[in-house]
């Protein structure tokens, strides 16, 4: 089948991936991009467990075709550390407050968080609620997730960092 | 239980395996790429019931991309068990890898390896199938009707999966003469299914020396090994089976699932590596499900509340196959023994096959079915006698002494202790007799509800288990635990290493865990039946126990003191009474002195009997009564584990439980067309469950009332406690709010707004 040259900047590189028409951009991250973080739970858009960042808005992968993000800016898992030594506030407070148990979850809830905490650094409990509410986590009743989401919250609007 | 300060046991030390969960590095089954990978599929039966009596695949074998197609003629005849413990007393062999007919709607009938997923999907269509029906059976009724189809040639017949269970203990009759109160009633269930996030997935790669290499998503990876080896006809060292990271499996990840059979194989003949991934689709029709039930229950009571009979009858659907029904049916039945004491008791248990998908082990086994009605039962009898709720558990409550389900006495108070610690958290007294009106919403009534279970950590008696550890201090210090015990995200790694860095006296930090490849840890049963700490964790301080002796000897030898007088914390080894007369463990495993760097390993291995935790569960619902929704507001969950390793860990295990647990009772129930056999709802939308807007205020508390011996410093287990008791608690909550009482799970709005009109009829007729 036909390819189509892919251009895109993931995780702040550019990249090339050459992808069949029909291919989604989830496909295309994990199986031409090596990026494997970001999990395919459903593939029909009912999880979210593939959600990244494409230019900005939060995605379900799955749902997008790949030539569809020719160009695009995109944010997977594997992007949220600002450099290798240093995690990010929310991936530090995901493992103090427990809140990844088998993890498969975890990637497509931390891009929705940070989504969350970069329209709104201080979201209340309710606003947490809704903004998880397209990611299915069936591990750990999200008490922990919450817990977490609050914590990177507060912790970032005090030291200042950008989401 | 001697006190001790504990260093890290106890202590929410973050988990090593975490990092690579939040980072993305984590590698999960689906997340392997081999050279030259091919992609298998399935094609599934559109049909509950028929023989095959033409399957061509020479169309899809024609298709470009299609490298082989197997069928039931290309495979081996081994008739295997579902659910392969060999050190198992209750196993049923009724499964073929592919059979010439089919028995649910949706079963594996061939299979497919091509070059991309796209084209094997595109080949399935081309293969042509024809069926002759044969009448089926989609329900217990209709399976144990008389003259009714059988499904299976094997098993002892009337679509039995196993001889009934029967268990009686101390005289019935007379218990039941001895009643001031009888109630008698029947209890139902559907069908929820674990929904793990990941998906099954497993990756197949022979190498020259016919060598399996077998990459898949298990509780169970040397079960796995077993019954691959078994079929495929390999000694067990020719099949090697990896699992890193696992994306859940909540019991249900411990079957021996038909496509991974088919993946070995069609990797076999194309000689190349093979990936098979379940779509979410397939984790309904081809995963394992919670088994259906049917359960008669007539209980007697003394005026004091005291239970003094019970008799039941309870019928798991077990669906097309056996897979776990033996142990679910003897667990399941056996738990009715307890809970409330109880000295005279008969108890009926079966299992049935239909033409269904299968239902197999899940969280809670067979315990969810029979607690869920005896803890209605238990209510409706408060309210008969005028008794709280809550005081009419703790005079029943099982206590020291009493025989647990295995046969075992029971230690300590635990479950008295969760109730009574509740009724004070909960606010029981004063919330019961509040108003059940809310303020500005006239349609809805709250109430507040009650329910307890306890469950056993071990399999023990239906499995002699084993749990095994072996760990190495290496020349520098470091240790390495290597065990068996699968990951599938409860943080039982990080509480394995808790407890070695704890016995040995080294750092949480200097421990790394080696798991999931069964060519070089030690045997393990799988992580299932709540008992990876109690079990693993038990031959893991074993093991670090004797290392630790090794460890000091060498200490003593480089210091030149006695062994008896030395210590060793954090790492290092200290005389008692010198305080300056000491040395790391590195400096200790090095070299100095003629005495060469050495590498120690001692290894344990622990045959549990049992314990069992407990927990009471306190619950505030909402009830409108004009749309039917029920919301779960509030929950106090109060739990006994024993020791408790890791606290986060452990509420976490327990929060998640509540969240299925309420799904459950409300809205999941994975629906098959009792016309056809045919799925209604194989996907995320319409299999409904609890997600983050419908999550109730959870407030853990755990307690250490009733440590048990047999786990490391009284540990139990936590895994399926918490999916037991929150739904007998949601079903009286939902009775306390709007005075209607069910007897089924889902309680549905629909069953709600039904339920009310018929208790509007009954008053109305009653002429209140």
């Amino acid at each position: 089948m036909k390819k189509t040259l892919l251009d895109l900047t993931v995780n702040g590189e550019s990249r090339s991936f050459a992808v069949e028409g029909h291919r989604s951009l989830l496909d295309a991250l994990r199986e031409e991009g090596g990026l494997t973080g970001t999990k395919k739970g459903c593939d029909v858009g009912d999880c979210g467990a593939c959600t990244v960042i494409v230019n900005g808005q939060p995605v379900n992968a799955c749902l997008m075709l790949a030539i569809e993000a020719q160009g695009a800016e995109i944010t997977t898992v594997e992007g949220l550390q600002a450099s290798p030594d240093e995690l990010h506030p929310l991936q530090e407070a995901f493992m103090e407050h427990g809140a990844s148990q088998c993890g498969f979850c975890t990637p497509g809830i931390l891009i929705m968080a940070k989504c969350l905490l970069d329209e709104n650094p201080l979201p209340t409990d309710e606003e947490i609620r809704f903004g998880l509410s397209g990611n299915i986590c069936r591990c750990t009743g999200y008490t922990k997730i919450f817990d977490a989401i609050r914590s990177a919250g507060k912790r970032m609007a005090q030291q200042g960092v950008e989401a | 239980m001697t006190k001790q300060d504990f260093r890290i046991v106890g202590k929410s030390v973050k988990r090593a395996d975490v990092i690579e969960k939040v980072t993305g590095e984590g590698k999960y089954t689906g997340d392997y790429h081999l050279p030259g990978l091919l992609h298998g599929k399935i094609k599934r039966a559109e049909i509950a019931h028929a023989r095959i009596t033409r399957i061509d695949v020479s169309k899809a074998l024609a298709y470009p991309g299609v490298k082989a197609v197997l069928t039931h003629h290309d495979v081996p005849k081994v008739l295997h068990y579902g659910s392969p413990h060999p050190r198992s007393a209750s196993c049923t062999k009724d499964q073929y890898i592919l059979e010439d007919k089919v028995r649910f709607w949706g079963e594996g009938v061939a299979a497919v390896a091509a070059v991309s997923e796209e084209i094997a999907d595109e080949a399935l269509d081309l293969i042509e199938v024809d069926y002759e029906p044969l009448p089926a059976v989609y329900d217990i009724d209709a399976a144990q009707a008389p003259g009714a189809p059988q499904i299976h040639e094997v098993g002892p017949g009337g679509n039995l999966v196993i001889p009934p269970v029967h268990i009686e203990r101390g005289d019935v009759e007379k218990g039941f003469a001895e009643a001031d109160l009888i109630l008698e009633g029947e209890f139902e269930g559907g069908r929820p299914v674990p929904t793990y996030m990941e998906p099954n997935v497993c990756v197949a790669d022979w190498d020259g020396s016919n060598k399996l290499t077998f990459w898949t998503s298990t509780q169970t990876s040397f079960m796995v090994r077993g019954a691959l080896a078994e079929v495929l006809g390999l000694p067990l060292n020719k099949v090697r089976v990896l699992v890193d990271h696992m994306g859940g499996g909540f019991g249900a990840k411990q079957d021996l699932f038909q496509h991974e059979f088919l993946c070995a194989l069609l990797a076999r003949k194309c000689r190349r590596p093979v990936k098979m991934e379940f779509t979410r689709r397939e984790t309904f029709i081809a995963g394992r499900s919670r088994h259906p039930f049917r359960m008669w229950l007539k209980q007697g009571f003394r005026k004091d509340g005291t239970l003094v009979a019970r008799d039941m009858k309870v019928i798991y659907e077990s669906g097309a196959y056996g897979s776990h029904s033996p142990g679910v049916t003897n667990v399941g039945t056996a738990s009715a023994t307890s809970l409330y004491r109880c000295e005279n008791v008969r108890l009926d248990g079966r299992a049935v096959y239909t033409n269904t998908p299968i239902a197999g082990a899940y969280r809670g086994y067979g315990v969810v079915q029979t607690y869920f009605a005896i803890d209605i039962q238990m209510d409706e009898a408060a309210e008969k006698l005028g008794i709280d709720p809550a005081e009419m558990r703790l005079r029943n409550a099982v206590r020291e002494g009493d025989i647990a389900p295995s046969g075992h006495p029971i230690v300590g108070r635990g479950l008295e202790a969760c109730i009574s610690h509740g009724i004070e958290a909960f606010g029981w007294q004063a919330k019961r007799g509040a108003d059940r009106g809310v303020a500005g919403r006239p349609s809805v009534r709250r109430g507040w509800g009650i329910g307890c279970e306890m469950h056993g950590s071990s399999a023990y008696p239906g499995i002699k288990e084993q749990g095994n550890a072996t760990v190495k201090m290496n020349e520098d210090g470091s240790v390495t635990l290597l065990t068996g015990a699968a990951g599938l995200g409860t943080g039982a790694h990080t509480a394995l290493a808790q407890i070695v860095a704890e016995e040995l006296g080294v750092t949480f930090e200097s421990v790394h865990v080696v798991h999931g490849d069964t060519d070089v840890v030690p045997w393990d049963i799988g992580a299932f039946a709540s008992h990876t700490t109690y079990l693993v964790g038990s031959a893991a301080r074993m093991a670090a126990a004797e290392l630790r002796e090794r460890v000091l000897a060498r200490g003593a030898e480089k210091l030149q003191e006695k062994v008896e007088n030395l210590e060793m914390v954090d790492g290092i080894i200290t005389a008692r009474d010198k305080p300056g007369t000491s040395l790391t463990v590195h400096e200790a495993m090095g070299p100095s002195r003629g005495i060469p760097a050495e590498h120690l390993i001692a290894s344990g291995s622990y045959m549990p009997t049992k314990s069992y935790s407990f927990a009471a569960h306190f619950v505030e619902v909402e009830v409108d009564t004009e749309t039917g929704i029920i919301e779960c507001r509030t929950v106090v969950p109060v739990h006994d584990v024993g020791k408790v390793i890791h606290p986060i860990a452990a509420q976490g295990q327990i929060e998640g439980g509540i969240q299925q647990g309420i799904g459950h009772t409300l809205t999941e129930n994975y629906v098959i067309d009792r016309t056809n056999g045919r799925s209604l709802n194989a996907g995320l939308v319409d299999y409904k469950m609890p997600l983050s807007m419908d999550m109730p205020d959870i407030r853990t508390i755990i307690l250490e009332a009733a440590p048990d011996p047999g786990g490391p410093w009284g540990a139990k287990g936590v895994g399926e406690d918490p999916i037991i008791a929150i739904g007998p608690a949601i079903a009286n909550a939902v009775y306390d709010a709007i005075g209607v009482r069910f007897h089924h799970y889902p309680i549905t709005p629909e069953d709600v707004l039904n339920g009310l009109r018929a208790r509007k009829k009954e008053l109305q007729d009653a002429g209140i």
